[in-house]
């Protein structure tokens, strides 16, 4: 697998992608600033968010049997999954029992977690996507590249070059065309479809409830029109009540998108009752682990579980707003993919190096509705790898050299002298440009500071003799400090109108030093 | 399809399922460090602050605020003395749109509404949801010029319109028409979400419907460039009549 870094490249190096995603997370952000204000008492909202969601993790083995049980009580049949395959060899089985040709999906992170819409093709199940961002990128073959807006990445001429192959026709690159074809188009796809398959945002214990948050209407079509639904939940979305929910609610469209609510929000409680004329006859809940345990009881890690998938940590990522979410090369992108990832997949020497991809500026913990400090686990993370061996040779090696270098005064010393000689050879006008070795990174958008030509240490002695004299003895001073009694003497002199405002009193003239330093002063004042 | 081997074959999956739980809870409570929790804990941070609350609007600001939001969101809405003038009000804009293929609930409140003997004596064609009878409801949805619903809640601080589902009340109705209309007596207008939510939690799971849908305008999508479409694949024009 390649790096982030080489990820990143590829990144950097597609003009539209940085501008689109600039773009959308910049008016994300301040959509959900504005939301935020608008509501107001935010820090307290966001508290309470946080202290539902550390509740229900703490008791996770209360609630989410809790809500198993009722889930079943409500007529909903419960599947437990420890990993993705399992997960996806149930979704497999229930296609294979109901000898389903094909599976309408609306949005779900879980799914893309399992990749089971290859599974489902490879069997020989029609998998369409019916979020117009999902659908886009389903067609191109490609990943969700933000957690809100998958399709962020592609601008609308790629968009109708896609959709017009699907079309078997020319389709132009309008916005309203495009979605109407799409809403053509799936809307036989939902008539036809033997199984809607969902993600499910928050399950509420209590009532065995799983809840839907969308703008665009398929994820209530997939859990209307099909007979059978299944739902993708991982084992950590639960909160307790529907009273909870009004938190969430507050918190989660705000964040995401600034809206006060989705346009759809949809509390499903069990299959279609008996007498009811539309609904899934049968309704499949899978629940997944694959990796959130090991979450549980870390105190370092726990909180991850915190996470409603808001996506406001990367529109708040000035790192993601660079890259894009497909350079994190796992199914979660920007600040809570870095830690996600890595986390969920515990093989650490093939995830973590997108734990470096941060500048740990905690704006993300800022952006956090349930306030999980991401910044904080990023550098838990890059602890663990180094711990485990994972780290970078060159690093380590530079790491204990700079170790022996500096325990040492002498050897110090005797390095520094070397480097002020070796400089020669790379300082051009007292910087060094060169792009080599370990400056590589770093000279590429800047230039580094050479060595100073005399040490501060070797000029020591010179300054501590300065320092210990009293003022008056030292040249510098003696002429300062007639400096200062002079312009002390003017501004004395300037007073008598007594209108006590520092910034006028430079308008009197005195000799040129006193008038300067006052003038200063003034202009200080001024601002 | 409901057949003696695949009746057994959801047992034999539900006894998995069941097993595999007690292993989840186990791992849960493992990690955590502890005994399984078995009763339920005491959760002191249920709902929203308790400032919040408190938070309850005249009826004027309720309909002020609603109107607001939901005409922001890109919804119509429109305030009407009585039913009278809500049919009236239907019935100018299925002519003005054209509507041919009407459904709606079987709600008491829409009978006496009287919408359906306007809207066929000017030629379209009424269907009336109900479960109990047979017929293929969905595909009448899915026709539908028009769909009008009761809601059985709004709330205003949100803009949305709330409708629970029954065998008299599909949820297709409110999610397969072109364009949707609801029914908003104001008494039934809330300030906050939890004024409604909570009510859920009082009724608990037995009293539940399959679907509750909470609706904030009409469907909507940024996907593409983030330019906005509306009508992506529920309703694209949403009529909010507050009667009363």
């Amino acid at each position: 697998m390649s790096s982030v870094k080489e990820r990143a490249d590829l990144a950097l190096n597609n003009d539209f992608l940085r501008k689109a995603v600039r773009f959308t997370t910049e008016r994300l952000r301040d959509g959900k600033r504005k939301a935020a204000d608008d509501h107001g008492n935010w820090e307290e909202w966001r508290e309470r968010g946080r202290q539902i969601r550390l509740h229900t993790i703490a008791h996770l083995d209360y609630y989410l049997h809790r809500f198993a049980e009722q889930a079943r009580a409500n007529g909903a049949h419960v599947h437990f999954a420890s990993t993705g395959e399992e997960a996806v060899r149930i979704a497999l089985e229930i296609a294979a029992r109901k000898q389903a040709r094909s599976v309408v999906k609306s949005k779900s992170m879980v799914s893309e977690e399992l990749h089971v819409n290859r599974a489902l093709e490879e069997a020989g199940v029609e998998t369409v996507e019916t979020d117009l961002g999902e659908y886009i990128i389903q067609l191109a073959g490609e990943a969700p590249s933000h957690i809100i807006i998958p399709a962020i990445h592609k601008n609308r001429y790629q968009i109708a070059e896609l959709l017009s192959r699907e079309a078997g026709e020319e389709l132009p690159p309008e916005t309203s065309v495009l979605a109407g074809f799409v809403r053509r188009k799936l809307r036989a796809k939902f008539l036809e479809a033997d199984i809607g398959m969902t993600g499910c945002n928050f399950a509420i214990a209590e009532t065995g409830s799983i809840v839907l948050f969308e703008n665009e209407g398929n994820a209530r079509m997939v859990s209307t029109v099909p007979k059978t639904q299944i739902t993708f939940m991982g084992m950590e979305r639960i909160i307790p009540s529907w009273s909870d929910l009004e938190v969430m609610a507050t918190l989660l469209p705000r964040s995401a998108t600034g809206q006060k609510l989705t346009v759809y929000m949809s509390g499903i409680t069990g299959p279609r009752r008996s007498a009811d004329g539309d609904g899934p006859e049968e309704m499949h809940i899978i629940i997944l682990d694959n990796g959130r345990s090991e979450q549980l009881g870390d105190p370092e890690f726990q909180e991850l579980l915190n996470c409603i998938r808001c996506g406001a940590c990367l529109n708040a990522c000035p790192v993601y707003r660079h890259i894009g979410g497909h350079a994190y090369g796992g199914t979660y992108s920007g600040p809570i993919g870095a830690v996600l990832t890595p986390a969920l997949n515990k093989n650490v020497a093939e995830w973590d190096d997108i734990a470096s991809a941060s500048s740990l500026c905690g704006a993300c913990y800022e952006a956090c509705p349930v306030k999980i400090p991401l910044h904080d686990m990023l550098v838990y993370l890059r602890r663990r790898k180094v711990e485990q061996g994972y780290g970078n040779k060159l690093e380590t090696a530079g790491m204990k050299g700079f170790a022996a270098v500096t325990a040492n005064s002498k050897r110090f010393h005797q390095v520094l002298k070397a480097g002020r000689v070796l400089q020669r050879l790379v300082v051009r006008n007292g910087e060094i440009p060169a792009q080599i070795g370990p400056l590589k990174g770093w000279n590429r958008y800047r230039v580094a500071p050479s060595l100073a030509n005399q040490p501060f240490r070797e000029r020591w002695d010179s300054l501590q003799h300065e320092l210990r004299a009293s003022v008056e003895q030292t040249g510098t001073g003696a002429v300062a400090q007639e400096r200062m009694r002079e312009a002390l003497l003017q501004r004395a002199a300037a007073r008598p109108e007594g209108n006590g405002v520092p910034g006028r009193t430079h308008e009197v003239s005195g000799d040129q030093d006193g008038n300067a330093t006052v003038r200063k002063e003034g202009q200080t004042y001024d601002g | 399809m409901m057949d003696n081997e695949y009746y057994e074959w959801l047992k034999t999956k539900e006894a998995e399922a069941r097993q595999k739980q007690e292993q989840f809870m186990d791992r849960i409570a493992g990690k955590l460090k502890r005994p399984r929790q078995r009763e339920a804990p005491a959760h002191p941070f249920r709902g929203a602050p308790a400032y919040w609350r408190e938070l309850d609007w005249s009826l004027e600001e309720r309909l002020a605020r609603f109107e607001e939001n939901f005409t922001a969101a890109g919804g119509h809405v429109v305030r009407l003395a009585n039913f009278e003038a809500a049919k009236a009000y239907i019935a100018a804009m299925a002519q003005t749109l054209g509507a041919r293929y009407i459904l709606r609930q079987d709600d008491p409140l829409l009978a006496e509404l009287g919408v359906d003997e306007v809207l066929t004596a000017e030629g379209a064609r009424v269907s009336v949801w109900n479960g109990h009878r047979s017929e293929a409801w969905i595909t009448r949805a899915a026709e539908a010029d028009f769909g009008i619903v009761a809601a059985d809640y709004a709330v205003a601080y949100t803009g949305s319109l709330v409708v629970r589902s029954a065998p008299e009340k599909g949820r297709s109705v409110s999610l397969l028409p072109t364009a949707l209309f609801a029914i908003v007596p104001v008494d039934r207008l809330k300030t906050r979400l939890g004024e409604v939510l909570e009510t859920f939690d009082k009724a608990g799971r037995e009293a539940l419907p399959a679907g509750i849908h909470f609706i904030s305008g009409p469907s909507r999508s940024a996907d593409i460039e983030n330019d906005l479409t509306i009508g992506v694949h529920g309703p694209g024009v949403v009529f909010a009549l507050l009667v009363g």
